[in-house]
């Protein structure tokens, strides 16, 4: 198990080497001089073109390209990301600051989105070709169809200002800290974020329980003489859920850019809020750190989540 | 189903095989079991009626997208104006109908590109194998290691707002899905049976690969065409909301719901956004219909 | 035939008919047959006459759209009667006599297990659910079990995946899984079709302890007459939806009279009489069951068809211990020739 861990992150690698070198040489072709990237733009501006000179050849910027992406990118891998454009401050201080409620956000509409989407696939597999079955079905489908900022529009515009239920948007207000006071700000977009995932999840593991309940271990079971409860699930759905979680490891990524919208509807203050704000101010260091570090979560992902199928499918771990 | 009507089914069906009704089938199974699909044909009836109107809107309204009228700003639904005029006295109704043209545009053109790229490019290489294919597999994982929605923003950071760029950046992050599934799709029927059956009969390699490979990869190249399709028009209109897509002085789907990020707008001028984001949704949904009734059809391990 | 006391189960004009596609498929068109304690009984016939859809009928395995329609499955517990064919499929008698007095093994091993549990566990369910054995005497008894189908170091196979046993040790797993409450009935699939022949005759010798030590009544069911010669003790010749010949294995094999059991018969090479000896393949080919012929079902096929073939002959017991479906069986009789 540990060198099939092991082995997927030596994988990982040189795909993070790649798209690292890919950011810095676009960091490097988009407007905005190195230097400031590197150190805070306030203090850039008050050096002496001599004094300017001098850093770069501290910095080892005059030094060939390669040697430069080197440096970058051990600055990265200690934590220094460098600086925004907009007001200079250090990006690892921004995600410090923004990452927490975009992994809130994430985290909860990922748990939310897998256990309804397995139950209600189960569930409609088990009854196919059922009314429940098939209103479930167009339900889906209208559920991977809606735009998710629309979707999160009209949520706001009937439970935050016709009915006052809900919070507009933020995260939490100044002044109110307990877990109960965070519940309602997160509700709507949470839900709103995970629609499509869900109606995503329900399909496929629909489809995936259907599957595997043609195989012939069913037929084995039942002649058994087992409850149907347990052919269904022990059985089943314990075989279906392997593709079902490969499955939302795909999806992550989607989830990862359903949020950028999302928490600009519902002026979520998370990571993808920053996003798009560096993107309208073409803060370039930011957009490109952002990014990587987009990359290296989905990577991150990717792996937890073959991790899991290994665990959870002893036909993963040997081959 | 309840096994009372399914034994009722049963009886009728006997009945009916008793009585020497039934006989083989014949013509396009495919066909047929597209058109019995209630769901596809409710897609492709809508999707009809969308595209019908975008493209030939001059007749279902007289009113000017573009034209700004400040004697008419931010009215209701009317009879001149079915879907009412925004803040700067633009007729809604023509500007969703407009405006569609464009969306579908960016998200049909985008989608058929994307895929005749991707199919291109992983039926050869996954043909061909060796190092092209290993360097074509590579670039495809790069770019499918960003969410998408962050790569598109990133490249539209880079290479500026226009919508020709967008459809560039669209085809450019969307290519890897239809590439990945034609190649997995020509490895995989090179070593079937029937394939190698055939080549064991002396067939020439391009007889196998059009008459007898390409027909069978159609169904999946289809499938995937229409939900690339729903997904850039998702896109786009996600983009253009934001006010990063296509240029706001064009009318687009997401552009015209570009004005409900004001919550005044939200609260009290719904039918500045509320009809376009329902037309997003039934054009996207009538796709994933039609996607979704071609799968049916077209795999024939499905059975019904 | 056999005095009821000595029947395991009867079935009687049973018929089964598959609705898929919206057509009506009479799979299993009215068979009869019995199956005697501690005896074996083959069913045989090419793929697609029904021998397995009688098999899952037994069992209540059917697939959903498909039905029993008429007849009956008598099975003669030490309880007295049941008929099985009125049991809920799924309901609570039915489970109660599956896998506890009537088993199953099936023709593919592979993909009978399921993957994703060790054999171990999937052997305990059975003994889980038809014994009160607690956890330990469960895993105690599955190692025990093992031992005996002869996989060595069970104590330690079974914790063992699937996927890490050869494909005759999981047929022995199902085995195992199969007699782990002493069935009175084991319904074999096509147990070896997917193995190798030397692994094959392994296992039927253990099918054959089995059955003596344990008075287990045996159907299995196959395509392969050489099984049929060295296992059967009684034999069911099908063909599209019907037995077209049945008795005991003497009878049928040296004095067939249906002329389809002939075919058959002529159609295999017999080891160790070289390479001239006079091989006939069956002419045609079986007719696709939504359209089939009117009468007798071989008769497009048969080399004695006669006009009264276009009517469906009746069942004839001409002694008892041997009955055909034909129309001429009596210029085949042994006397006859």
């Amino acid at each position: 198990m540990l060198t099939y861990v092991i082995r997927r992150i030596l994988i990982l690698i040189p795909m993070l080497l790649t798209i690292s070198f890919l950011v810095y040489t676009a960091l490097e072709l988009t407007p905005g001089d190195a230097v400031s990237a590197l150190i805070n733009p306030e203090v850039a501006s008050r050096l002496s073109d001599a004094q300017f000179a001098e850093l770069r050849e501290a910095y080892g910027l005059n030094k060939p390209f390669i040697v430069r992406y080197g440096i970058w990118l051990s600055n990265v891998m200690q934590g220094n990301f460098g600086h925004s454009l907009a007001g200079g401050v250090p990006i690892s201080t921004i995600f410090l600051d923004r990452l927490p409620a975009t992994l809130e956000l994430s985290l909860v509409a990922l748990l939310f989105s897998t256990v309804l989407g397995c139950i209600l696939g189960t569930y409609s597999a088990l009854k196919r070709g059922s009314i429940t079955d098939s209103s479930l079905t167009v339900v889906g489908m209208i559920g991977v169809s809606i735009p998710e900022f629309f979707f999160g529009l009209v949520a706001l515009l009937i439970f935050a200002l016709n009915l006052g239920w809900l919070p507009v948007g933020g995260r939490l207000l100044p002044g109110y800290e307990t877990i109960w006071d965070r519940v309602p700000h997160i509700i709507m977009p949470a839900m709103v974020l995970s629609l499509m995932m869900t109606a995503g999840v329900m399909r496929y593991a629909r489809s995936s329980m259907l599957d595997a309940l043609t195989r012939e271990f069913i037929t084995t079971a039942r002649s058994k003489g087992l409850p149907e409860w347990r052919i269904n699930l022990l059985h089943g759905f314990r075989v279906a859920l392997t593709p079902v979680i490969v499955l939302i490891g795909f999806r992550l990524p989607l989830l990862i850019g359903g949020s950028v919208i999302i928490e600009q509807v519902f002026q979520w203050p998370g990571i993808g809020n920053e996003f798009i704000g560096a993107v309208r101010g073409s803060d370039y260091p930011l957009v490109m750190m952002i990014a990587l570090f987009s990359v290296f979560a989905v990577l991150m992902a990717s792996l937890i989540i073959d991790v899991l199928t290994a665990l959870i499918d002893p036909r993963v771990r040997l081959s | 189903m309840s096994s009372r009507s399914l034994n009722k089914k049963f009886d009728k069906i006997l009945a009916r095989e008793e009585a020497g009704e039934l006989s083989s089938n014949s013509g396009s199974r495919a066909l047929k079991k597209l058109l019995n699909n209630r769901l596809a044909l409710v897609g492709l009836i809508l999707f009809s009626i969308i595209i019908f109107t975008a493209v030939f809107a001059p007749l279902f309204t007289s009113a000017d997208p573009m034209k700004i009228n400040l004697r008419n700003l931010s009215q209701p639904p009317s009879a001149d104006h079915w879907f009412g005029t925004d803040k700067t006295g633009r007729d809604v109704f023509a500007r969703v109908l407009y405006g569609g043209r464009v969306s579908i545009l960016v998200g049909l053109g985008s989608g058929i590109i994307a895929a005749i790229i991707g199919v291109l490019v992983g039926a050869y290489t996954g043909y061909k194998g060796g190092w092209l294919d290993v360097i074509a597999l590579r670039v495809s994982e790069l770019f499918m290691s960003f969410p998408q929605i962050i790569l598109v923003l990133l490249l539209v950071s880079i290479i500026g707002q226009s919508l020709i760029n967008l459809m560039i950046i669209f085809v450019l992050t969307g290519w890897g899905g239809m590439y990945r599934m034609a190649r997995a799709r020509m490895l995989s029927l090179r070593e079937e049976e029937y394939v190698q059956a055939l080549q064991s009969f002396g067939l020439s390699t391009a007889t196998i690969c059009y008459k007898h490979i390409l027909p069978n990869a159609l169904g999946p190249i289809m499938v995937n065409i229409t939900l690339s399709t729903a997904a850039f028009i998702l896109a786009e209109a996600g983009l253009s909301f934001l006010g990063l897509g296509v240029p706001a002085s064009i009318p687009t789907w997401g552009n015209i719901l570009n004005v409900a990020q004001e919550i005044r707008v939200l609260q009290n001028f719904w039918w500045m956004w509320l009809p376009v984001g329902a037309t997003i949704s039934l054009f996207v949904l009538s796709v994933n219909f039609i996607g979704d009734g071609l799968r049916d059809a077209t795999d024939p391990s499905q059975q019904g | 035939m056999a005095g009821t006391q000595d029947v395991a189960l009867s079935v009687k004009d049973l018929k089964t008919y598959f609705y898929t596609n919206n057509r009506c498929n009479k799979a299993v068109n009215g068979v009869s047959f019995e199956i005697r304690k501690g005896k074996t009984l083959c069913i045989v016939g090419e793929s697609g006459c029904g021998k397995s859809v009688t098999a899952s009928t037994i069992m209540q395995l059917l697939p959903k759209l498909s039905r029993i329609e008429q007849g009956q499955i008598t099975y003669h517990s030490d309880d007295g009667d049941v008929n099985i064919e009125q049991l809920d499929r799924d309901g609570k008698e039915m489970r109660a006599i599956r896998g506890s007095e009537i088993a199953m093994i099936f023709q593919d091993p592979m993909t009978a297990l399921n993957p994703v549990y060790t054999i171990g566990f999937q052997i305990g369910e059975s003994l889980k659910y038809h014994t009160d054995l607690s956890r330990s005497e469960i895993r105690a008894k599955t190692i025990d079990l093992l031992r005996d189908m002869g996989i060595s170091l069970p104590e330690m196979r079974v914790d063992d995946y699937p996927h890490s046993y050869s494909g005759g040790m999981r047929q022995r797993a199902m085995i195992a899984m199969a007699m782990s409450c002493n069935p009175k009935i084991l319904i074999a699939d096509e147990p070896t079709t997917a193995l190798d022949v030397t692994i094959q005759s392994q296992i039927f010798e253990l099918m054959e302890k089995l059955k003596t030590e344990n008075e287990t009544a045996i159907m299995l069911i196959t395509h392969d007459m050489g099984v049929v010669a060295e296992l059967a003790d009684d034999v069911a010749v099908m063909y599209m939806g019907n037995i077209v010949e049945a008795g005991t294995v003497d009878q049928v094999l040296r004095y067939p009279v249906h002329p389809y059991t002939r075919a058959l018969l002529e159609s295999i090479p017999v080891l160790g009489r070289g390479r001239d000896q006079d091989i006939q393949p069956i002419a045609g080919s079986t007719p696709d069951p939504y359209d089939r012929p009117k009468g007798c079902q071989f008769a497009p096929r048969c080399k004695f068809r006669v006009d009264a073939c276009d009517v469906m002959p009746d069942e004839v017991t001409y002694n008892e211990t041997h009955r055909v479906m034909c129309w001429r069986y009596q210029e085949f009789l042994p006397d006859a020739e």
